[in-house]
């Protein structure tokens, strides 16, 4: 296992590249970021994905989702301060995005997974900007935080 | 883990499951919910460590006593 100010060190910098450009980085570049062996930096993917609520596609080492984010799109697209692309990992982690742009407006936008219509959700540090429509709810069948094992698949 | 336009559409929903009836929640308590240190400490450059120390502990034994968890319904 990977000492701990090295996880500190890879969790930062996923988060900081996934922030700046939507992009996950491969553990190629996360190698040469961090200056350690690329092997390690394939095996820090995978246990910080297991300490974390992400995951990597499916029998691969690539990064899927690294929430509150997305790497594979998904139907909640979010724009920071008028600028797209990102996607958020669901629609209860789209709530928390605001805390890793403080003081930029995060904006949700979906269609809603009954009936397909247009919502908007929008967000800035402490307060919730727009609600469209009222009385927007958000639900899950799910376990949050459930087995790692089946979270590709949710 | 999904958003919908009111109650009524989440319950319509193909995948609804009336055993996580729990988790229908206005889009505001989701959101306060995931106010919780465990989110909002994301951006630091310490955050495994900090999941680790005391502080991260309470957060998330906090966030844990909030979440719905699935009942047992007749069938």
């Amino acid at each position: 296992m990977a000492e701990l100010e090295l996880l500190d060190r890879g969790y930062s910098a996923i988060m900081s590249a996934v922030i700046d450009s939507g992009r996950a980085p491969h553990f190629t570049e996360l190698a040469a970021e961090l200056e350690i062996e690329i092997e390690a930096a394939r095996e820090l993917v995978h246990e910080l994905v297991g300490m974390t609520p992400g995951w990597v596609h499916p029998g691969t080492d690539l990064l899927a989702s690294f929430p509150p984010l997305n790497m594979q799109p998904t139907q909640y697209q979010v724009t920071i301060d008028g600028q797209g692309g990102w996607y958020a990992q669901c629609g209860l982690e789209a709530t928390a995005i605001r805390w890793l742009v403080p003081g930029k407006t995060v904006t949700i936008e979906a269609p809603c997974l009954c009936c397909g219509e247009a919502m908007v959700l929008e967000m800035c540090d402490e307060e919730i900007v727009t609600v469209e429509p009222e009385p927007m709810v958000g639900y899950t069948s799910a376990e949050i935080g459930g087995s790692a094992d089946s979270r590709p698949f949710r | 883990m999904n958003l919908f336009r009111s109650e009524e559409h989440a319950r319509n929903w193909v995948g609804y499951d009336d055993s996580m009836s729990a988790a229908l929640k206005p889009v505001a308590e989701w959101a306060d919910i995931f106010s919780n240190p465990f989110f909002r400490q994301r951006g630091r450059s310490d955050y495994i460590s900090w999941t680790r120390s005391e502080e991260g502990g309470a957060a998330f034994k906090e966030l844990r006593s909030r979440l719905p968890r699935p009942v047992e319904t007749d069938s």
